[in-house]
């Protein structure tokens, strides 16, 4: 009897998993899913009551978003920012978070503690004086200063990041590299880098995506070279709702993409180790 | 082959002293041991060495170069690493290429080097591999090859075999061992192993709180040792300590207390009758020399009786702790005995071998 009793047991366990794990699942797509089909259904599916999943698909609605809406300039505006964020993040991210994770010096802990306190203000707060001091430095509304903006606001999380990726390297592959004839900066680049490239991309692209995906100091600050998600906020919330799905799905394509390259390397990112 | 000589080298962490006024000089070709328990500042003074920290104060020469202020790649000098630090993005053989590419050795002398130094370490069917296919072992004499590679001044050991599995480690002993005497190069060898030392260290310098305890050979620092640290962290079980009195009765002098009455010997007599002070002092006897009845090696023992507390029975070796007045008596006898606890046993502690020391200054005075 005790037999039979055990495997049926772990066989409920593991239906009520399988269940929970469907809802989790669906909770998260379905949205997805949901802006996806839209994004393609034609104008007259869409609008029929009864007709819950449309047959029938157009692209109508990407050439006028693209091109009618102007999307594509915004798209390339996007893809410049973000660049230029990734960039700047990285550059700037690298030696910071080396120093966070290296060494010891007074403050360090209250640094990180910063890098978190950056997150603490509303951007609502921040917004009219960030724009009033860009409009004197005259980088309001140009790719730089949108750049400049979102690297501010990313680059404490990428430091943080950046230090707890390179804590992972081992510092015996530097010292092993330095006692063998390179210097501390040769060793960074030589052994220190190539390890954690991977952890490094994951996290430049997550920046990348960060800034790809940011809209209110985007809208503050640009009239007219306004991102992707600035832009749909101004032309397309005012189409007709067809078109905001579209828009949703072009928004949301490339960082998801993005994601599901790097989704190896997004854990190790936080510095949580699974081994 | 290079002589490294150390003065007055001092590093400190803030107010921690790591390492505390050390002068050493180690002579070409020699292989040191740097021994004693963690935090003795042994690893720190290798890295100091190796010019991975920088000295607080003092100087460090290879032979006649001051090279205290050089940094690690100047210094001419290899490293092997506790955790082999090999690096995994790179191929065995880059690996171990790695410090001739640096020194721009031409590509015929590096494969020729890379080929000579994989077959003395028997791993030249591995060059092509990446370190995460390899096992500890392998990996370990990876770490080695590429130290001895380009022939440094001064080879570095921190732990090396700490590492690996008990029977590795012992073959690795002897191995590292050999190699290093067919090379004959200067070796700084760092460890918590009193096996290790004794059996790999042309000399032995143990630490302790920064400050080199003894330097001496194996034969000194066990039958020498010049203070209670040394004589307590040497040897295994440890040595016995007993607070004792001395006494002077009949012309004889002993070491006294409750329950134990231990005659000095005639050669020892002009140490003992200087003491001013008769109290406060430590007895130390090893428990390999205490002897069961039946094995006395000689006739200059005196017998103590005590009851069976405890017997370690390794069938090599029996470990038997004996309950005494002034508490328990260690003592090891070769072989598989019977041994009862509970019940009472003889034993004869041998007069040859006690040591005597200060217990204020926890000096040696014999």
């Amino acid at each position: 009897m005790m037999s039979q009793k055990i495997p049926i047991a772990l066989k409920i366990r593991q239906l009520v998993t399988i269940f929970l794990v469907g809802i989790i699942v669906i909770w998260f797509l379905s949205p997805v899913v949901l802006i996806t089909i839209s994004a393609f259904a034609s104008p007259g599916d869409y609008y029929q009551i009864e007709k819950v999943i449309p047959t029938h698909f157009t692209l109508n609605q990407f050439k006028s978003l693209f091109f009618g809406l102007e999307a594509w300039k915004a798209i390339l505006t996007s893809i410049k920012v973000a660049g230029l964020t990734m960039l700047l993040s990285f550059i700037l991210g690298l030696p910071a978070g080396y120093a966070l994770s290296r060494y010891i010096f007074p403050g360090k802990n209250f640094l990180k503690l910063l890098c978190l306190a950056t997150k603490m203000l509303p951007l609502m707060v921040l917004a009219v004086p960030l724009l009033i001091i860009f409009m004197k430095m005259g980088v309001s509304d140009t790719i730089w200063g949108t750049s400049l903006a979102h690297t501010a606001m990313v680059l404490p999380i990428i430091i943080l990041i950046f230090s707890s990726i390179l804590s992972g390297v081992s510092v015996d592959y530097e010292e092993a590299a330095m006692i063998f004839g390179l210097s501390r900066l040769h060793a960074f680049f030589r052994i220190t880098i190539p390890l954690a490239l991977p952890g490094l991309a994951a996290s430049a692209i997550f920046a990348f995506v960060l800034s790809w995906n940011e809209v209110f100091v985007a809208t503050i600050l640009t009239l007219t070279n306004r991102t992707l998600p600035a832009h749909i906020l101004k032309t397309a919330m005012a189409s007709p709702d067809y078109l905001k799905f579209t828009a949703g799905f072009i928004m949301a394509a490339p960082a998801m993409v993005f994601i599901f390259f790097v989704r190896k390397h997004l854990v190790t990112m936080w510095g949580i180790s699974l081994k | 082959m290079v002589k490294v000589r150390l003065e007055g080298l001092k590093k400190y962490f803030d107010k921690v002293k790591a390492v505390n006024d050390i002068d050493l000089e180690i002579i070409p070709g020699e292989f040191v041991v740097l021994l004693g328990p963690s935090g003795c500042g042994k690893t720190t003074l290798l890295r100091c060495i190796s010019g991975l920290e920088r000295v607080t104060e003092g100087k460090i020469f290879f032979d006649n170069d001051n090279i205290t202020y050089l940094s690690p790649r100047d210094r001419n000098i290899s490293m092997v690493f506790q955790n082999y630090a090999v690096w995994p993005h790179m191929t065995v053989k880059n690996n171990i290429a790695f410090p001739l590419r640096i020194k721009k050795y031409s590509q015929q002398q590096i494969q020729e080097k890379v080929i000579w130094v994989a077959n003395l370490l028997g791993i030249d069917n591995l060059l092509d591999r990446y370190p995460a296919q390899l096992s500890g072992g392998q990996r370990q004499r990876v770490a080695v090859a590429r130290a001895i590679v380009m022939e440094p001044r001064v080879l570095l050991m921190d732990e090396p075999l700490s590492n690996l599995d008990a029977l590795l480690r012992v073959r690795m002993r002897a191995e590292i061992k050999k190699l290093q005497e067919k090379l004959k190069v200067t070796t700084i060898y760092v460890t918590h192993d009193q096996v290790e030392a004794m059996t790999m260290g042309d000399r032995i310098a143990v630490l302790e709180q920064g400050i080199i305890q003894q330097f001496g050979n194996s034969d000194e620092i066990y039958h020498n040792p010049v203070n209670i640290f040394v004589a307590g962290f040497i040897g295994s079980p440890q040595m016995n300590f007993i607070e004792v009195e001395i006494v002077h009765k009949n012309e004889i002098f002993y070491l006294g207390t409750k329950g134990l009455e231990v005659p000095v010997l005639d050669i020892l007599k002009d140490k003992v009758s200087k003491l001013s002070d008769k109290r406060n002092y430590i007895l130390g006897i090893r428990p390999e020399h205490i002897y069961t009845a039946d094995r006395a090696q000689t006739d200059k023992v005196v017998t103590t009786k005590g009851k069976v507390y405890f017997a370690e029975l390794l069938r090599s070796d029996t470990v038997i702790h004996l309950e005494k007045e002034f508490g328990l008596l260690v003592i090891k006898t070769p072989g598989d005995l019977k041994i009862e606890e509970g019940k009472e046993l003889e034993v004869l502690i041998d007069l040859s071998r006690i040591h005597l020391f200060e217990k204020d200054t926890r000096k040696a005075i014999f």
